[in-house]
C-alpha cells in the first residue's frame, strides 16, 4: 500500500501559506487609471454588459469601471459618506432611486449640457416620474400559457377571471417593484386611479387565491412549468424564451402596460462626475442602446435606436408606442410603503 | 429459519429511513434539475443532458466566483481553528472569570442575524476608509465562524483528563511539546468538526459577503442570486451540485489527510 506523501504537518504550511497570502489583499488598480464605480444587475444583462460594453466604454475613455452586482446598493451607498460615495453611477430601479434622492444620495435631474443624447430620448425617460435618466424600460402587462386554451387577456381585470383562481400570479408586494406597481394599477382599475389604496386593497382580496412570487425569474418558470397559467410580468420576461417554442405569451392590457425603467443617476459627491456623464452619455448612445436591448429584449429610450424587426415589432420604440406607458408615482408610494406593506400582508395572509 | 417480526424495530427503520429522505430529498432534487433539459423544475425529467454544467463551468464569472468562494473558506478554516481553539482553551483552562459568560459573548455572532453583522461590518470598514479588502471578507467570514470550531473543541474539552497531560510534563515534556503532542491530539476531532463547519459556513455564506464583497470579486452564493434574479436556469442547480460536491470533498480531504475517525467518537 502506498502511503500518501503528503504529511500533517506540510498540509497545515500549506493552508497557513494561503493564510498568509489573503493578507496581501486585492489585485492593484492602476494608480494612473481613473476608476468609474457603477452598479449592474447580473444575468444576461451583466453579462453583455461587461463582456461587450464596458470593455468597449473603458478602452474609448482610458479608464477602468468597477461594477458591483451584489445587492443591495441602496444600504450601502446609504452607509457611505455623501463626499465619498460608494458609487460614481447608480442604476437600480426607479423606486430605490426616489429612495436615494430623497435623502440626497443622488441627483434629482440630469442636464443635456453634460449629456447630450439627453436630446434624443422619448420624453418619458426623463419625466418628472424619474431622477436620473431611464435609459431603458420593460412594459409589464401579461405573460400566459398559449396551450390552456385561453384567449388572450385584453384588460388587467381579466387576472380576477374565476377561471385563473389559483392558477394566477403576482409578487410579494413589499419586495418587488411590480407587485407594487401592479397594486396601484389595481386602484387606478377599481377606483379613482394609480393612488387610489382602498380600492386597490378591495380588489386584490378579490384576486385571491392568487400564488406570489418574490422575483419575475420566479413567475417567468412558473408559467414555463404551468404552474400559473396568467402572471403579471415584463415583456422582456415573456420575448427571452423567443425561439425557444415555450407555450408562453406576452400580453398587452387595453388600459396600458406598467413601465418598468432602468434608471441611472450620479451622485452628488462623485470624484468622477465627468467620467459619470461620458458613461451615462455612452449607454444612451444608439449603438450600446441596440446592443443591450437586443440582448435582453428591452425597449430603448433613444429615438435614434434602429432594432432588427423581430425586436422592432414586439419593442417599445416609437411615440405611439411609449404612449401606452404608464408610469408610477414612486416618491408618493415610498412615503406610504410601511403602512400599505403592513395592510397587503394582513390581505394576502387572511 | 424465519424471523420473528418486530414491530417496534420496524417503526425504528421507517422513522429513519424518513429522516434520512427529509435530509437527502432536496439535494436529489438539486442534482435531478441539474441534469433536466429544460429551463424549469419539472417532473418528472424529461430526459438528461450536461448542458448546465457546461454553462457553469464555461462560464468566467461562475468560475472565478466559485475560486475566489473556495479560497475565502479554506483562510477561513485555517484563521477560526486556531482562533476557536485557543479561545476554548482559555475559556476551558484559563480560570478566567466569568467562563459561561465569556462563551456566550464569543458565540453572540451567531445569534444576531448575518445580514446585520454584514451591514455593520461594511460601515466599519467604509468609516475607517479601508474600502472592502479581501481580507474585510474573510474577517466576516471568520466571525461566523469561529463560535462552531469554540463549541466543539469546548465539548471535546469538557471530558479532557488532565492527568494525562500531567504525566507528560512530570516525563519532562516542556509546556509546548505537552501541547503539540499530548494536547492537540486529543482536542482534535472537535477542532476538525469544528472547521468542517467553518468551510461549510463560509462556502455558502451569504448575508455577510452581499456587502463585503467587491466588484470583480463575488463569491459563488452572491452571483448565484445575482443569476437568480434574472435567470433561473438549471445552471443554479449545476453550481449547486458542485457546491455539494466540493463540500463533500474537503469532508473526505480532511478525513484522508488528517483523519477523521477520531471524530466519531464524539
Amino acid at each position: 500500500m502506498t502511503k500518501c506523501k503528503l504529511s500533517r504537518r506540510k498540509f497545515l504550511k500549506a493552508l497557513g501559506g494561503v493564510a498568509a497570502a489573503a493578507t496581501i489583499g486585492t489585485p492593484a488598480v492602476h494608480a494612473q487609471t481613473p476608476v468609474l464605480k457603477t452598479t449592474a444587475w447580473g444575468g444576461k444583462w451583466g453579462e453583455v454588459l461587461k463582456g461587450q460594453v464596458i470593455p468597449a466604454f473603458e478602452k474609448q475613455f482610458k479608464c477602468k469601471v468597477e461594477t458591483d452586482s451584489a445587492f443591495p446598493y441602496y444600504p450601502k451607498l446609504q452607509s457611505t459618506p455623501k463626499n465619498a460615495p460608494l458609487y460614481d453611477v447608480l442604476h437600480t430601479n426607479t423606486s430605490e432611486q426616489w429612495q436615494a434622492v430623497v435623502e440626497g444620495l443622488v441627483e434629482p435631474k440630469l442636464s443635456a449640457k453634460d449629456i447630450p443624447n439627453l436630446a434624443d430620448l422619448y420624453a418619458y425617460a426623463t419625466s418628472d416620474k424619474i431622477c436620473g435618466v431611464s435609459a431603458f424600460t420593460s412594459a409589464i402587462g401579461f405573460g400566459y400559457r398559449t396551450d390552456k386554451g385561453l384567449s388572450e387577456p385584453k384588460s388587467w381585470k381579466d387576472l380576477a377571471d374565476p377561471k385563473f383562481a389559483g392558477a394566477r400570479g403576482s409578487y410579494i408586494i413589499p419586495v418587488n417593484s411590480l407587485g407594487q406597481m401592479h397594486l396601484m394599477m389595481l386602484g387606478k382599475l377599481y377606483g379613482k386611479g394609480l393612488t387610489d389604496l382602498d380600492a386597490a386593497y378591495k380588489a386584490l382580496e378579490q384576486l385571491k387565491p392568487i400564488k406570489m412570487y418574490d422575483f419575475t425569474g420566479g413567475m417567468e418558470k412558473a408559467l414555463l412549468s404551468a404552474e400559473v397559467n396568467i402572471g403579471v410580468l415584463h415583456d422582456s420576461g415573456i420575448y427571452r424564451y423567443d425561439g425557444q417554442n415555450q407555450p408562453v405569451a406576452f400580453a398587452a392590457p387595453s388600459e396600458g402596460v406598467l413601465s418598468l425603467e432602468q434608471v441611472w443617476n450620479i451622485t452628488p459627491g462623485t470624484k468622477m462626475r465627468e467620467l459619470a456623464n461620458q458613461y451615462i452619455n455612452f449607454i444612451l448612445s444608439p449603438d450600446v442602446q441596440k446592443t443591450l436591448c437586443e440582448a435582453v429584449w428591452y425597449s430603448p429610450s433613444n429615438k435614434k435606436v434602429k432594432l432588427g424587426p423581430n425586436y422592432d415589432s414586439k419593442l417599445y420604440n416609437t411615440e405611439a408606442k411609449v404612449a401606452q406607458l404608464i408610469q408610477v408615482d414612486w416618491k408618493w408610494y415610498n412615503e406610504r410603503k410601511d403602512d400599505i406593506d403592513a395592510r397587503v400582508t394582513r390581505i394576502l395572509r387572511g | 429459519m424465519s424471523q420473528r417480526f418486530d414491530g417496534a424495530y420496524a417503526v425504528y427503520l421507517t422513522l429513519n429511513g424518513a429522516i434520512v429522505a427529509f435530509l437527502l430529498l432536496p439535494i436529489a432534487v438539486v442534482i435531478v434539475f441539474a441534469l433536466n433539459p429544460t429551463p424549469y423544475i419539472a417532473f418528472p425529467p424529461v430526459g438528461v443532458t450536461l448542458r448546465w454544467f457546461v454553462k457553469f463551468f464555461t462560464s468566467p464569472e461562475f468560475m472565478n466566483a466559485l475560486w475566489l468562494s473556495f479560497y475565502v473558506a479554506v483562510v477561513v478554516v485555517i484563521l477560526s481553528t486556531v482562533i476557536g481553539a485557543m479561545c476554548a482553551l482559555a475559556i476551558a483552562r484559563g480560570n478566567l472569570p466569568g467562563p459561561r459568560l465569556l462563551t456566550t459573548v464569543f458565540l453572540s455572532p451567531l445569534m444576531l442575524p448575518a445580514i446585520l453583522t454584514g451591514l455593520a461590518l461594511f460601515q466599519l470598514f467604509m468609516l475607517a476608509g479601508v474600502g472592502r479588502p479581501v481580507w474585510g471578507l474573510i474577517v466576516g467570514h471568520t466571525l461566523v465562524a469561529v463560535p462552531y470550531v469554540l463549541r466543539t473543541t469546548l465539548a471535546v474539552l469538557q471530558d479532557f483528563d488532565r492527568r494525562v497531560e500531567e504525566a507528560a510534563a512530570m516525563l519532562g515534556a516542556s509546556p509546548a511539546r505537552v501541547f503539540f503532542e499530548v494536547t492537540l491530539p486529543l482536542i482534535r476531532p472537535g477542532v476538525i468538526a469544528g472547521g468542517i463547519f467553518a468551510f461549510i459556513v463560509s462556502f455558502d455564506q451569504l448575508p455577510i459577503s452581499l456587502f463585503l464583497v467587491v466588484p470583480s470579486g463575488e463569491t459563488l452564493p452572491v452571483v448565484l442570486l445575482n443569476y437568480i434574479r434574472f435567470d433561473l436556469d438549471g445552471a443554479i442547480a449545476a453550481a449547486s451540485t458542485v457546491s455539494i460536491v466540493l463540500a463533500l470533498s474537503a469532508v473526505v480531504l480532511l478525513e484522508r489527510i488528517i483523519g477523521l475517525r477520531a471524530y466519531v467518537r464524539l
